[in-house]
């Protein structure tokens, strides 16, 4: 869809859901702003791409969904990294370091 | 993780779709939510929070349908969806929907019908126990003409005993039998079978029992009758077992009933038996090996193939030769399916039907992709405003089979109502000539197959709109004015690809029912060697018993034949044996005066009638030279031959005939020479589409061994008006005599080429269809790019086009493409037509005049489709049309 034309990298979002769950569980509009604000304002995830995001994860297994109370006292769906998660982030950040060093090195010497 | 766990997983899901979609929705509701207050306090008034929270998160229905999809498979709940709202949309428009499913019911209901007639000719099991040991043997004489010629008593008892590979041979004889007291008096077809016949083909009376081995001896009088005649004649009383009826003047004890739906191989195409007795061959019958009228049915032993049964076979028949030269030199055995028996003539005529109705289901599912596509072309904005709302591209697809497979169910339905409708009319008007035809039914089989060509034209045609939805560009469509050019050019171009698909396809079918059509109009002007116009003939069988001696059968006919001379509306009258065209009759080997006979294999066989005097005349067949027979050749000692014209010419080529003399058999045997009174031209006596073999007549006065029965009768009045009187008349010589088949010589005659009419009528009819179905596709196709082209044309008469111009345009276009149809459809004919060479007659399968001829009328009708259209783009209005859009 044309409207959909995503900031982030194709492949990366579900990394950066899964970091942003890394300590603390959130619900869907907590992730998209955690990513918003640690990228400090560089990434902005669509909602259009957060929830299938995190439908399609949690079915990996890789987080967990559960009913809680939000910090102004409503209800929200927390999400919280699995140990399957755990090990998924790993493997994709290992991945990651290893793509954005090539890349760094062809820019520094191409 | 695989792909069978996801599936797994995906139906945990749907079984707890009314939960998740409601936490999809809370979730996202939340979502909105804090999205609404966090502007709210960013200074926003409510609505307008709620409207940037809205424009944020996107399209939320489009968002949750995404979701889901992630999330189970929803298939099975869709599809009811799908279903419902398929009904809807097709409710709304009727009209598209109302031609749609003619055209699908039309083809479907075509293909059913005949589907139906090869399932129960062609595909299921004979009625008979293990139908596939089955065989029938035949003395073969190739050489004479004869591939599979009726076996002799003699020969049949020789296989009998020295054969290892059967187990069990049964023969069969015609015979006609006289029923006397009891009602009118009735001739009735019935056959003399081996004791053995229905055990061996595994049949049971329905009631009473079947012969026993002992019965099979002369003097014994038991017969079989058949359900038919059970009912009609004895009002199906179950105490007829045990009781005596009346045949030929003989008293028979009644010892069984067939039951209804038995069917045997009969070599004559309207003999319907209706009566069995046992064969017991005589001691003199035995020993004959030189009359040929047997059928022999065999069951080969379990294990033994149709090709070990054929060499053994060979090999008695080659022994029996060398035993009996006289009779049997260069006599064979052919040993044939049984099947072949019943189907073996239908069965191109069947599958080329059966081909024919599949090319009209072509077509018609050609239309109705056609159709599909220029609503979807109508529907473009809706499939925008569905994506917009929401809907996955696979969703659409799915909407879009599940409409094709909803008309193609509709079309299944209607079709099969269609089926059942053409089957009465069909099995109504099926040829007495096609075996097992009264089987013919819709069963389970049937069913099948309606279901599956249904399931396959509905993805067939519903897959053209899916290419294009597939394609479908939301962006374009949605802005204002460009009207999905992109997706009209292609459409365009598919749409018209099917339109010269269906030309060709039509072509084909019409080539086809035109080459038969052709045929049949040769076949027809055949000259059959007498005039059946306004004769009624009858059939007339004395009985052996009441009229012993030909002196009296003599006196019986001469006294018919003075009263029926001078009932009114009667011209003249004759007495004659085995009309032409209804029986092979019997034929002989003929030696000549002062010539001595050729070898056994070299002599051709002469055809046999018993005629009387007047039945030339009556018949009209011109003498050539010399005299008619006249009452006066009764003389026994001194008979009397009228030869053919063709016998003549055999053979005595360069001399006149009258006045020679030639006898039955050969020149040496002791029996009296027939002197030539007459030459006639040649009749088409067994055959109608075959040559005329050499023929000779003789007096029935002069004739011990084949009595005359039947009647002709030349009439000034419409033939059949006289039948009552006829019989009448008959009855006032001897009241017990039956009078059957009163009918007329035209009757015959066409009766004789009743199959050639059925493949013809049933392949023009579906070649028609065709047409019908190629005009309607033209006609829509060329409507629509009218349509379509509105404002083209607007330009271009206000750029000064003529009406005329506008006119050739959109003419061009059409012929364009039926061009080129055609063009495919003559290459495809020429390839196509040779299958159907064994139906054809007087035409070759590639006949220059019918290609012309069909290619003219193909064009024709595609300029009157595409004139209607081109002749509204003639009427558009420059003005409005540039303001249309």
């Amino acid at each position: 869809m044309a409207k959909e034309k995503s900031d982030l990298l194709y492949g990366t979002l579900d990394m950066l859901i899964l970091r942003a769950l890394q300590h603390d569980p959130r619900h869907g509009l907590a992730i998209a702003d955690r990513i918003h604000q640690i990228s400090q304002d560089a990434l902005r995830v669509e909602q259009g791409s957060l929830y299938p995001a995190l439908y399609r994860l949690e079915a990996q297994g890789w987080i967990k969904a559960e009913w809680g109370l939000s910090d102004n006292n409503r209800k929200a769906r927390f999400y919280r990294l699995t140990a399957k998660g755990r090990k998924q982030l790993a493997a994709e950040l290992e991945h990651w370091a290893r793509i954005a060093a090539g890349i760094n090195r062809v820019l520094a010497h191409a | 993780m695989s792909g069978l766990a996801s599936w797994w997983r995906r139906m945990g899901g749907l079984f707890r779709k009314g939960r998740t979609d409601r936490e999809i929705n809370d979730e996202m509701e939340q979502h909105l939510e804090r999205l609404t207050e966090r502007y709210c306090a960013e200074g926003m008034s409510p609505e307008e929070a709620r409207n940037a929270a809205r424009r944020e998160f996107g399209g939320l229905e489009q968002m949750k349908e995404a979701a889901r999809g992630e999330r189970i498979l929803m298939w099975p709940a869709e599809f009811l969806q799908d279903i419902r709202y398929g009904m809807r949309t097709l409710a709304k428009n009727p009209g598209f929907t109302i031609v749609a499913v003619a055209a699908l019911a039309l083809g479907i209901g075509a293909n059913t019908a005949i589907f139906s007639v090869v399932n129960s000719v062609l595909l299921r099991p004979l009625p008979f126990k293990e139908p596939n040991q089955l065989v029938m043997v035949w003395d073969e004489q190739t050489h004479l003409g004869f591939p599979k010629d009726t076996p002799t008593p003699a020969n049949f008892l020789d296989w009998q005993r020295q054969n290892s590979v059967f187990a069990g041979m049964a023969a069969m004889a015609q015979r006609s039998y006289n029923l006397t007291g009891n009602g009118e008096p009735e001739r009735l077809d019935g056959r003399r079978v081996s004791a053995n016949l229905f055990d061996l083909l595994g049949i049971q009376p329905q009631l009473g029992r079947n012969f026993r081995p002992e019965e099979d001896t002369p003097g014994t009088h038991v017969v079989i009758l058949s359900r038919g005649l059970w009912e009609r004649r004895f009002a199906a009383d179950p105490r007829i077992i045990g009781r005596a009826i009346s045949l030929n003047g003989e008293s028979y004890i009644v010892v069984g009933v067939m039951p209804a739906a038995l069917e045997l191989p009969r070599m004559m195409s309207d003999w319907r038996e209706q009566l069995w007795v046992p064969l017991a061959f005589s001691l003199t019958e035995a020993a004959a090996r030189s009359s040929h009228y047997l059928e022999v049915i065999a069951r080969m032993k379990p294990g033994v193939t149709l090709q070990q049964a054929q060499t053994e076979m060979s090999t008695i028949a080659a022994r029996l030769a060398q035993q009996y030269p006289a009779d049997n030199t260069r006599v064979g055995a052919a040993v044939t399916p049984l099947r072949e028996e019943f189907v073996g003539e239908i069965r191109p005529a069947l599958l080329i039907l059966l081909g024919a109705v599949a090319f009209v289901l072509l077509i018609a599912c050609a239309n109705v992709a056609n159709l599909l596509l220029a609503r979807a072309a109508v529907r473009q904005k809706e499939i925008a405003l569905r994506l917009a709302l929401g809907a996955t591209r696979s969703r659409l697809v799915r909407q879009f089979l599940t409409e094709s497979l909803l008309l193609a169910a509709a079309g299944c339905a209607v079709g099969l109502f269609l089926a059942l409708l053409g089957l009465d009319v069909l099995k109504k008007s099926i040829p007495a000539t096609i075996a097992l035809a009264q089987g013919i039914a819709i069963d389970g089989k049937v069913l099948g197959f309606t279901a599956f060509v249904g399931l396959f034209t509905g993805l067939v045609f519903g897959l053209a709109p899916v290419a294009q939805a597939s394609r479908f560009n939301l962006n374009e469509n949605l802005k204002e004015g460009a009207r999905g050019a992109s997706v009209g050019a292609r459409g365009n171009r598919l749409r018209s690809l099917l339109v010269i698909g269906e030309v060709a396809v039509s072509f084909l079918l019409l080539i086809g029912a035109g080459l038969l059509i052709n045929s049949f109009i040769h076949l027809r002007n055949l000259d059959p060697g007498f005039n059946p116009d306004h004769v009624l003939t009858a059939k007339v069988e004395l009985s052996a018993i009441k009229y012993p001696t030909k002196e009296k059968r003599s006196a019986f006919f001469q006294e018919v034949v003075r009263r029926v001379q001078t009932r009114p509306g009667v011209q003249s009258v004759g007495v004659g044996n085995n009309l032409p065209l209804t029986y092979d009759g019997d034929s002989f080997a003929i030696g000549v005066e002062g010539r001595p006979d050729p070898p056994f294999d070299q002599r051709p066989d002469v055809v046999l009638r018993v005629v009387g005097p007047g039945y030339f005349n009556t018949m009209q067949i011109p003498l050539v030279k010399g005299r008619d027979f006249t009452d006066a050749d009764r003389d026994e000692a001194a008979p009397v031959v009228v030869i053919s014209e063709k016998a003549a010419a055999h053979y005595w080529p360069s001399q006149d005939p009258i006045g020679k003399r030639l006898k039955p058999g050969s020149a040496a045997e002791n029996t009296p020479w027939r002197t030539v009174i007459g030459v006639v031209k040649d009749v088409r006596q067994n055959d109608f589409i075959k040559q005329p073999k050499p023929q000779m007549y003789w007096s029935y006065h002069q004739v011990r061994d084949f009595p005359a029965n039947a009647l002709v009768i030349r009439t000034q009045v419409a033939p059949l008006s006289l039948a009552a009187s006829v019989r009448n008349v008959i009855w006032s010589v001897d009241k017990d005599q039956p009078v059957s088949e009163i009918r007329t010589m035209s009757d015959i005659v066409s009766q004789a080429v009743a199959r050639q009419r059925f493949s013809m009528l049933l392949l023009g009819l579906f070649a028609g269809l065709a047409l019908l179905l190629a005009a309607v596709g033209i006609y829509g196709v060329m409507s629509y790019s009218v349509v379509q082209r509105t404002r083209e044309i607007g330009i271009r008469m206000a750029l000064g086009a003529q009406k005329r111009d506008v006119l050739g345009m959109t003419l061009r276009h059409g012929l364009q493409l039926v061009a080129i149809g055609v063009v495919i459809g003559i290459a495809g004919a020429v390839g196509l037509t040779r299958l159907m060479a064994s139906l054809l007659f007087g035409v070759s399968a590639t006949d220059p005049g019918t290609f012309a001829a069909i290619t003219i009328i193909l064009a024709v009708v595609a300029l009157l489709a595409s004139y209607i259209p081109a002749m509204r783009s003639m009427k558009v209005d420059p003005v409005i049309a540039l303001r249309y859009q």
